[in-house]
């Protein structure tokens, strides 16, 4: 049962196309891997999925109902949620008034008073329990990114974005921050994983999109993927001249 | 149990019951009348400050238009109650109504624009009040020019003498408003506002309806800014375009916000009554000779010069305002007031009370602004130099669900 | 049909001051990322500063540009060179300058009084003379700026395309970090760059001088000119400045004449309302760059 379904989106800015029609499938609890080098539109696609921007043509549907039209804020109150490649926090808030937010806003709809209690699960469930009532300047890069995770999980999200949440990461985090996504795959959630490194995408995905300069390149089980050649190009393809 | 709502219901309405009789006091009391004026000007700048800084500073909205809700409201009062004869008591509460019309009209053009950035929200502000300006001066229905004279106009006099009915006036409206504006602080509405003031796109993603907040904000600032207006527009008395459509209203509830600090309902109450209190007194002290007479600054200008530096003191030194740090130093600010006050009845006992106060008022401030502001700024930026990414602690992986 | 041909000719005429006394504030955000309202200060010391010198020093009007040009570049520089050492942000930028407009317009207050000030006419012949082509008259302050703009803009065009000074201005205004990382002192360009925009707004305040009166008001009022015309010129661009100019001053003059003078800045104002909200990269520049 396809949970997410986008089809024909099309994205210009100014006279450049960053997506050129590109259209697929999320089925619930899958982890769908979204790769292609820099300028191939994952971002945009993401941004337009969650309801961050408008795509120029396309629609796109959640659970069954067109949501293309919908707003952002609407979006994420029927269940797609995302984090961002660098963390966004509320830089005036503390970590706990950060999760709070959308537990007062999101699908829970939460009295700020409860909220401000029920924020503590979603902490401890991110081992950020501990960092509750500091501000959030006080946190490093990957308490922060684990920040954007309890903040996108409080609203109970189906579908969960992640966009590049292992960059800049060093690589005892990254192992953490994998274990992490398991474990929010586990709650039951689908998630679209944007990420630029490969073994990573590999060993979580169930299944794998490739994007370049805006188009669908390839897409199914990871293995073959990888090892398709339109893929090996994209990423490899700087090094072959074309006369 | 107690909810944190109506507890504030009721603190609110203790003060205003109790500030309802203090012109039924004056008699008994016998204090000057001047002290029930300087209360209405005290309270109106309360409702003006208030107004203002619950869209602007909780949202972080930079609005320069404070001047167009204000001269609604004034006008309002001014075309209904004096060209029409209406009693003010109708014309304040369409007073009200006209501005959030102007300001919800204007949010629904403006706010729907993804790429507006604040200072260009700020320009189209600023720009709708000199329209609004011009157009009272081009029409004749509502200025033309001429100004309006407002001394027919049919006052309630239910609630007492002049001056105390300016004052209950000028409480109803201050009360509401600092109540709305507390309010909305705790509200989910609040919430909304602090989270678009610290990154919208994100509060948006988060389930925050940006739209609705602001518009919800921004009509009732105006709503409240109109109604001050309108009761206002009884104690000027001759209106024209100059005089309420100055930067002067725009200005002052800017600093009195800014001074006082923009994220909490208490902050214009403080900066009003810091900037309100100093102004008096400077305009009630006369010219100061510079230069051996060759140049006289008279004390009117150096209010604005004054307000000008603590502008531009604040903006720089103090970005949180006074209220924050009156809450974490509050015994050595009251220990301060109150030196400074006893400075003053001895140094200069003829000086007047308010005198006094802002005698107290300036000890308070210097204790609460730290004496090396700029340094600490240095300080400060020199730390946040260092690498961004040294670990404070690990989140602990594996912690059960 | 004579009286809309004058008001033509004189809008474009006043165009020219508009652009110069816009292109303080123009450069300065599109470059420099600050907004700086000190400029309408700029413009007016400078007016009154034209104005002592020659109602009350018998300066040739023209010449009081020799005196007040150099003071007010370096109170611009000095000025730059502090919001540098406090790194300054944009925002912060207007209000901190919005507090220096006020202290400014009250200086000028205690000094010369909320009274109208306007060098006489024994000082200041060229308030009356003009040119005489036909029908038409081109007054000798508004076509003396006119032509200083169109001289100004050349410069500008000149310095921003052939000197390494224009192109290190250029990369600022595109990418700031990026044009530091290529070896470029933002500092010593910002100050010559405001230096450059202080000297144009006291040349517009000294031409200010020679044909009206000054009073302390005027600062707010320009509000009506200079924004419409930063807008509409695009931040950053001199010949947008100058075109943006002479639509504005032609727009204003039309709707003198039509309406009443009370109408110009309705004009102005709604013209930069609309801009605001759907071109505000302005007319003239071509991506949007705001």
């Amino acid at each position: 049962m396809s949970l997410l379904q986008f089809d024909g989106i099309h994205k210009r800015f100014g006279g450049v196309a960053a997506l050129g029609g590109v259209s697929g499938t999320l089925a619930e609890g899958e982890i769908l891997g979204l790769v292609g080098p820099n300028g191939s539109g994952k971002s945009t696609l993401i941004n337009i999925l969650s309801g961050f921007a408008e795509p120029n043509e396309g629609r796109i549907s959640f659970a069954g109902v067109d949501v293309t039209d919908t707003e952002a804020h609407h979006r994420f109150e029927a269940g797609i949620a995302r984090t961002y490649q660098i963390p966004r926090p509320f830089s005036s808030m503390t970590a706990r008034n950060n999760v709070a937010v959308p537990l007062i806003f999101g699908k829970t709809k939460l009295h700020p008073t409860a909220a401000t209690d029920r924020a503590i699960h979603w902490l401890d469930f991110t081992g950020l329990a501990s960092y509750a009532d500091q501000s959030v300047s006080e946190l490093n890069l990957h308490q922060l990114k684990y920040l954007e995770l309890a903040r996108a999980l409080a609203s109970e999200p189906r579908v969960l974005f992640l966009d590049e949440v292992l960059a800049g990461l060093n690589p005892t985090e990254i192992e953490e921050s994998i274990l992490m996504i398991r474990r929010i795959h586990d709650l039951g959630i689908s998630l679209v994983i944007v990420e630029h490194v490969l073994r990573v995408v590999n060993a979580l995905s169930t299944r794998i999109m490739a994007l370049n300069q805006g188009l669908v390149i390839a897409e199914g089980a990871p293995a073959d993927v990888m090892k398709d050649p339109e893929v090996v190009k994209a990423y490899l393809g700087s090094r072959w001249k074309h006369a | 149990m107690t909810s944190p709502t109506a507890v504030r219901l009721a603190g609110f309405t203790v003060v205003a019951l109790a500030l309802w009789f203090l012109p039924t006091l004056q008699g008994p009391l016998d204090f000057p009348i001047f002290y029930l004026l300087f209360g209405y000007t005290l309270l109106f700048w309360f409702a003006q400050a208030s107004s203002w800084n619950m869209f602007t500073g909780y949202s972080g909205y930079f609005s320069f238009g404070q001047g167009a809700f204000f001269g609604v409201g004034v006008y309002t009062t001014g075309v209904l109650a004096a060209k029409r004869g209406w009693p003010l008591i109708a014309a304040i509460p369409v007073a009200g109504i006209l501005a959030a019309v102007l300001g919800l009209s204007l949010g629904f053009v403006v706010f729907r624009l993804r790429r507006l950035q604040g200072e260009i929200f700020a320009l189209v502000t600023l720009a709708v009040a000199f329209v609004v300006a011009a157009i009272a001066r081009v029409s004749s229905t509502i200025d033309g020019g001429s100004g309006i004279a407002l001394n027919d106009v049919r006052l309630p006099d239910f609630l007492g003498t002049f001056p105390s009915m300016m004052f209950r006036l000028g409480l109803i409206i201050a009360v509401l408003t600092v109540f709305a504006a507390a309010t909305i602080q705790r509200s989910r509405l609040g919430w909304g506002l602090f989270s678009i003031n610290d990154d919208e796109a994100v509060a948006e993603s988060l389930g925050v309806p940006t739209f609705r907040h602001k518009m919800m904000a921004f009509g009732m600032s105006a709503f409240f800014a109109g109604l001050s207006g309108a009761v206002h527009a009884i104690q000027i008395s001759y209106i024209t375009i100059e005089d309420v459509f100055s930067i002067r209203i725009p200005l002052f509830v800017i600093v009195m916000s800014v001074l006082g600090g923009m994220r909490h309902w208490m902050g214009p109450i403080v900066g009003a009554t810091i900037i309100h209190t100093l102004t008096d007194r400077l305009n009630r002290a006369g010219d100061l000779d510079l230069f051996g007479g060759s140049l006289t600054v008279s004390l009117d200008h150096l209010n604005d010069i004054i307000i000008g530096l603590l502008l531009i003191v604040m903006v720089l030194a103090v970005k949180d305002g006074l209220w924050p740090r009156l809450v974490k130093r509050k015994w050595a600010a009251a220990g301060a007031f109150l030196f400074g006050l006893l400075v003053a009845r001895i140094w200069a006992p003829e000086m007047s009370p308010i005198g006094q106060f802002v005698a107290g008022e300036l000890g308070a401030v210097v204790v609460l602004l730290p004496p090396v502001a700029v340094i600490d700024r240095w300080r400060n930026r020199r730390e946040s130099s260092k690498t961004p990414d040294e670990p404070t602690g690990r989140p602990t992986v594996g912690a059960t669900p | 049909m004579t009286l809309y041909g004058q008001a033509i000719i004189s809008g474009v005429l006043v165009g020219g001051l508009y652009a110069m006394m816009s292109l303080g504030v123009s450069l300065s955000w599109g470059v420099l990322k600050i907004i700086n309202l000190a400029y309408f200060s700029f413009i007016l010391l400078a007016g009154y500063g034209s104005y002592e010198l020659a109602a009350n020093h018998g300066w040739d009007p023209f010449l009081t540009v020799l005196a007040v040009v150099p003071v007010v570049v370096i109170v611009g520089a000095l000025l730059q060179l502090f919001f540098e050492k406090v790194k300054i942000g944009e925002f912060e930028s207007l209000l901190v300058t919005f507090g220096l407009l006020i202290m400014l317009e009250s200086v000028a207050r205690s000094i010369w009084t909320a009274d109208f000030r306007r060098i006489p006419s024994t000082a200041n012949p060229y308030a009356s003379s003009s040119l005489r082509i036909g029908a038409f008259a081109f007054p000798t302050p508004q076509l003396s700026a006119f032509l200083t703009a169109i001289v100004i803009g050349l410069l500008m065009k000149y310095l921003l395309d052939r000197t390494y000074f224009g192109k290190a201005v250029r990369a600022l205004a595109q990418d700031r970090d990026m044009a530091r990382a290529f070896g470029v002192d933002h500092r010593r360009v910002a100050v010559l760059l405001s230096g450059l925009a202080a000297a144009t707004a006291a040349i517009a305040g000294v031409f200010i001088a020679m044909s009206q009166a000054l009073f302390p008001g005027l600062a707010v009022e320009w509000f009506g000119i200079v924004f419409p015309v930063v807008i509409l010129g695009g931040l950053g661009s001199t010949l947008g400045a100058l075109g943006a100019g002479v639509v504005i001053g032609v727009v204003a003059a039309i709707a003198s004449v039509t309406w009443g003078p009370s109408y110009a800045p309705l004009a102005t104002f709604v013209i930069l309302i609309a801009t605001l909200l759907f071109r505000p990269e302005g007319l003239f520049t071509r991506k949007a760059s705001v």
